[in-house]
């Protein structure tokens, strides 16, 4: 996709506003410029005596003085459409990346740090919507350019093409030189990314920072970053400063021409100082034209960059994906969209999956061809040692990573989009670390569920929350900080299980639950969550207790499914079972 | 004049952050100067040239004035790329060192900060907010100042041409610039609440970006874009209002100047016609009045960069007044020893905030060299003990001793070197092993890191990773598992060689036969250390020589192991029944 198709996309996206937009931009930019040279001519014209008889100097200077009032409709007009264009085309683009990166699978879901995908959701959408604004300047250039030269070609041919050789000059400077500057650009926007990227982890890793003593350490960091930040925008900015300065200096230049030329025909009185005025505010208003023409130059060289920063993030997606219409609700509101309502085909009779096979690229661990069986109404428990793929086969099995190889059938119907298909109604989940957003704790664990207080009640009790309710000192309505920090990590646990129960899934997926959980509040939990006959559970530990519940254990050890069947047969025929049972408690 | 401009929240930063910088400062004044004067020679050359003209000179005459003409112009342009080299320096430099201390002073704030700000809000406000003053810390004080220096020049050149002129001209510029100093003081809240807004938006993204792993599993996208779309039409409705509050004051600079021109031409055609002033001044004048419409309006352009500018600036001046809350201690402050060090609790009463206390009068005493295990549900305030040990709170009433001292009179640095935090969750970076154990302090040898990974059976995890020590981690670990991930905290507990070492749930997420290969590590850690080991299983505390059973903030029980074990009544006896219930079944 290059910036172009992107910004056609934009356009058809909101035709309107950016024809709008246009409109004033030539019109304010471009346009009325150009009056101010027609009525100063006849202007120094009739006060030199050189003007038809009956014209007076002092209409044509009361016309000049009104156009202070166009000016300044002009500029309220652009004022309100160029940053709604800019803001609605990086909004359209921001939604289309936040969807795309939403469904990716969730365990990697953006290339680098999120604060790095933040610095580009950011500046570089906005660089394209900047683009969008620009739109209308080209031909608001070729009508400047156009309308000048037929003017000043009517008083005087010869001195209009002398006088445009030196502005085409420097324009085809600029033109020439432009090439240079995407590299420049993507240098720095790299060691920009670079720059937010280190602040959001290193105020991610706050506690441990700090707890070590290692604040003036990270601070040292962050100054050599900021350093290469330094160095790569400096060169990109010069090249941008000499090449916007030619052409602005251009006319100036030009002027300067034009008085070489001119010095003959004026004293004939061939050339009038009004004509003098006329061409040197024209050549001022082309010399701004110019500018605009270098900017337009340069906004689409950083869109280009910006573009290709951008579909990064989609990760392989189609890239027609990031222009494409929706609705953005910038506006107002929309009603909230009912949740998929629960399909008799819903309902979980077995889940099979067969050879399942995801290997980290980076590390080369990761799951070989997994096989089992969940059954309705029956508990799986997942157990091996640290590196052995637990985690990575939860997700693999949810989506969350890209399977590479493998077959999962849910009722014997074979499931292609996993991500798509293993969420509620049908799958629940518990991650192992779970993340909160800085929203209140009822917003968390709700997360767009209709409220039902009945229902939500049940789910926190479920999940042992309701006693810590107690002590939150707005209860529900807690705000729970950046990412929960204001929680317990017990806490956090127990609201990302509130979070998965509030959606009353067929399958539950809880990966090491008591992680973060003491023996007894791990014990009601378990009996809440397989409360009735009906609940199914994938999960994985390591702890006696939950070994023993479970219906099915699945040993897992270097990526591979080991052994799998009841408890006290494994027992006595699986080594690594046996090896974990030991040391567990 | 400057005090007008400049908001106060921007004064002390230009002085601490620009000052440094007079030098350079210098140059870009004499570049300021050579600027001024060339602006200033056009239209004296222009005047020559036509009265010239009119009154018959030679044609070397003409000539001579149309080439110096050109020749200013080329000055012109060289002077403007050397001005933007030596601004764009002076800029970075300023405000990477603002970033710089921004940075540090964030990071030496206490949690309750750190618990306010998403490390996303914290990009905008360290980053962000500065850049908007990158353009206040260079070009614009310059241009400013370069732009009052040519009023100046141009007001006392028409003053010398006709004191009528040069009046109405100063009269003119005074309304203008009054008209603007009103119209500006609007903006400023208005770029506040953009800047704000702004913030809240990406810093939301970035959870988002951090979490997709809970959002898609969770099937909460559409709540995830909602929340998203809602924050960025609050985006919408900041910036538009922001941006139209600008475009008034430009608009207005614009509608007054054209008129304001036309009153100097109509001076001035006046005296050609009765005091016979010659054509040539008359273009002088307009020329003149023309080329003061430069700075008036460019300070009007530029109210949009000191408008945001005295936002952002604002910002970080309330950023900066932000004091952590714990006060340094009186000096003469004291040192811990380098030893083990014994612990005290003297009646530590603590909240957050204005809410229910979290601990109630605890109290117990640790002997140097021995371990004490910490038990409690869940929300019993385990974690909280653990952050007063390390001072990241101070007690509401009481002391919290460590070797005697108060931590309240010990020295930070003092604290950090010999008290060390593994905390409940691991905090990795994008950063290579090394940086990540030693939290990038260069000075500490690889052998010692080398050593302490051994220590703890890293060697096989390390022999794994291709680089070694500079093998670069995913951001957050992510190519770790959770076990590892801990046995790397861990080892950076290590590498500090610490006299105390508060450990909150640090095994709670390594599989038994991992955790069994820490066990001998963990021994060689506290061996001659003091150790606060908090946990939820008992088991892990199985090595503590001390049990604190916490219970609803409270003390329930305290006192040696093996006095609480030998007595059947006690709370441990109690919760072991429970667990090892569990290990015999």
């Amino acid at each position: 996709m290059t910036a172009w198709t992107a910004v056609r996309a934009l356009f058809r996206a909101m035709p309107l506003r950016v024809l709008l937009n246009g409109l004033s931009v030539i019109g304010r930019g471009y346009l009325v410029p150009l009056l101010p040279g027609l009525a100063l001519k006849p202007f120094f014209d009739a006060l030199s005596g050189h003007a038809p008889a009956g014209s007076s100097p002092w209409t044509w200077l009361a016309l000049y003085a009104s156009l202070g009032a166009v000016f300044l409709t002009g500029q309220l007009a652009v004022g309100y459409l160029e940053p709604s264009v800019i803001l609605e085309g990086a909004t359209l683009l921001r939604t289309n990346l936040l969807s795309a990166i939403l469904r990716r699978p969730g365990a990697r879901a953006v290339p680098e740090s999120p604060g790095e995908a933040v610095g580009r959701l950011r500046d570089d959408a906005a660089e394209i919507g900047i683009l969008l604004a620009f739109l209308a300047d080209p031909l608001g250039q070729a009508l400047s350019i156009g309308i000048a030269l037929a003017v000043l070609a009517r008083v005087s041919p010869l001195v209009t093409l002398a006088v445009v050789v030196p502005m085409l000059l420097g324009l085809a400077v600029v033109n020439a030189a432009s090439h240079r500057i995407a590299t420049y650009r993507m240098a720095a926007q790299r060691a920009n990314g670079a720059v937010t990227g280190f602040v959001a982890e290193a105020f991610g890793a706050v506690t441990a920072v700090k707890g070590a003593g290692a604040e003036e350490r990270l601070a040292g960091r962050f100054r050599r970053l900021n350093e290469a930040r330094r160095d790569a925008s400096i060169r990109d900015a010069l090249l941008a400063r000499t090449l916007s300065s030619l052409s602005a200096n251009a006319s100036l230049l030009a002027t300067g021409c034009l008085l070489l030329m001119v010095g003959t025909s004026m004293r004939t009185g061939r050339f009038t100082v009004g004509d003098l005025a006329l061409f040197v505010s024209y050549l001022q208003a082309l010399g701004v034209t110019g500018t605009y023409f270098g900017s337009v130059v340069l906004v689409v060289r950083r869109a280009r960059v910006s573009l290709l920063r951008l579909l990064e993030l989609l990760q392989g997606e189609p890239p027609a994906i990031l222009v494409r219409p929706a609705p953005l609700f910038l506006r107002g509101d929309r009603q909230e969209a009912a949740p998929a309502a629960r399909q008799p085909e819903d309902r979980l009779e077995s889940l099979r999956v067969t050879g399942l096979t995801f290997r980290h690229p980076e590390s080369g661990r990761g799951i070989d061809g997994a096989s089992f069986e969940l059954r309705r109404g029956r508990l799986t428990v997942v157990t091996g040692r640290v590196g052995s793929g637990k985690t990575t086969l939860l997700r693999t099995l949810l989506g969350l990573l890209p399977r590479q190889a493998g077959r999962v059938e849910w009722n014997g119907h074979e499931i292609r989009d996993l991500a798509a298909f293993m969420v509620p109604p049908r799958c629940g989940h518990v991650p192992q670390v779970p993340r909160l957003v800085s929203e209140t704790l009822r917003e968390n664990v709700l997360m767009g569920v209709p409220p039902d207080p009945a229902h939500l009640a049940a789910a926190l009790r479920a999940a042992a929350l309701t006693e810590d309710l107690a002590a939150l000192d707005r209860g529900l309505d807690t705000p729970v900080g950046p990412r929960g920090v204001r929680l317990s990590g017990g806490q956090v646990q127990r609201a990302a299980i509130a979070r998965m129960l509030v959606r009353d899934p067929e399958v539950l997926v809880v990966d090491d639950a008591s992680s973060a959980l003491d023996v007894e509040t791990e014990a009601h939990v378990w009996e809440r969550l397989l409360e009735g006959p009906d609940r199914t559970c994938l999960a994985v530990s390591h702890r006696r207790a939950t070994l023993r519940r479970a219906d099915e254990v699945l040993v897992l050890a270097e990526g591979r499914v080991v052994a799998c069947g009841a408890l006290d047969e494994l027992l006595r025929t699986c080594a690594e079972l046996r090896a974990i049972w030991r040391e567990a408690r | 004049m400057a005090s007008h401009v400049t908001p106060s929240f921007v004064r002390p930063l230009l002085r601490a952050y620009v000052l440094p910088h007079a030098g350079w400062l210098a140059l870009l004044g004499v570049f300021l100067a050579g600027t001024t004067a060339l602006q200033l020679s056009g239209p004296l050359l222009t005047r020559r040239f036509i009265d010239l003209a009119r009154g018959g000179a030679g044609a070397g005459d003409l000539a001579w004035t149309a080439g110096a003409y050109v020749a200013s112009a080329v000055a012109v342009q060289v002077i403007s790329v050397a001005d933007s080299y030596v601004a764009g320096g002076v800029a970075w430099r300023a405000t990477n060192r603002l970033r710089d201390d921004l940075f540090l002073h964030c990071m030496r704030l206490d949690l309750p900060f750190h618990h306010e700000h998403t490390p996303g809000a914290l990009i905008e406000r360290i980053d962000g907010d500065v850049t908007t003053l990158q353009n206040l810390f260079s070009s614009f004080l310059v241009n400013l100042a370069g732009n009052i220096l040519l009023l100046i020049c141009v007001l006392a050149i028409l003053f010398a041409v006709d004191w009528r002129i040069g009046l109405y001209m100063t009269l003119f510029a005074a309304l203008v610039l009054t008209v603007l100093h009103r119209l500006r003081r609007r903006a400023v809240g208005a770029w506040r609440v953009e800047r704000q807004v702004s913030a809240e938006l990406f810093g939301y993204l970035e959870e988002v970006l951090g979490a997709t792993e809970d959002i898609r599993s969770s099937g909460a996208t559409p709540y995830a874009t909602r929340a998203f779309q809602r924050r960025s039409r609050a985006l919408r409705r900041a910036r538009l209002r922001a941006f139209v509050v600008v475009a008034v004051v430009v608009g207005m600079t614009l509608a007054m100047l054209e008129p304001g021109v036309a009153g100097a031409l109509w001076l001035a055609g006046l005296l050609l016609e009765r005091h016979g002033v010659s054509l040539g001044t008359v273009y002088l004048v307009f020329n003149y009045a023309v080329l003061l419409t430069g700075p008036l309006e460019h300070i009007g352009h530029e109210v949009r960069d000191l408008q945001s500018a005295g936002a952002g600036a604002a910002r970080i001046a309330e950023l900066l007044a932000r004091q952590p809350v714990l006060d340094e201690p009186a000096l003469p402050a004291a040192s811990l020893p380098d030893h083990a060090l014994p612990v005290a609790f003297e009646r530590v009463w603590f909240a957050y905030g204005d809410g229910e206390p979290v601990l109630r009068d605890v109290r117990f005493e640790l002997p140097a060299g021995e371990v004490l295990g910490v038990l409690g549900p869940t929300g019993s305030g385990k974690t909280t003990l653990a952050r007063l040990l390390v001072r990241f709170y101070d007690p509401g009433r009481g002391a919290v001793r460590i070797g005697g001292r108060d931590l309240r009179e010990v020295r930070r640095e003092s604290l950090r070197a010999h008290v060390a935090l593994v905390p409940q969750e691991v905090q990795l970076m994008n950063a290579t092993v090394r940086d990540n154990l030693a939290l990038f302090d260069a000075s500490v040898p690889d052998a010692r890191i080398l050593q302490a990974v051994e220590d703890l059976g890293l060697a096989s995890l390390m022999a794994r990773l291709p680089g070694g020590l500079d093998t670069v981690l995913a951001p957050g670990g992510a190519d770790l598992s959770a076990g590892e991930a801990q046995l790397l905290a861990l080892a950076r507990a290590l590498l500090l060689d610490p006299g105390l070492v508060v450990l909150d749930e640090a095994s709670s997420r390594i599989d038994p036969a991992t955790e069994r290969m820490l066990d001998a590590a963990m021994d060689r850690l506290l061996r001659g250390r003091t150790a606060v080991v908090i946990a939820h299983r008992l088991s892990t505390i199985e090595r503590a020589d001390r049990i604190l059973v916490l219970e609803h903030g409270r003390v329930r029980e305290e006192g040696p192991r093996a006095a609480l074990l030998a007595d059947g009544s006690s709370r441990l006896s109690e919760l072991l029944r429970a667990g090892l219930e569990e290990t015999l079944a």
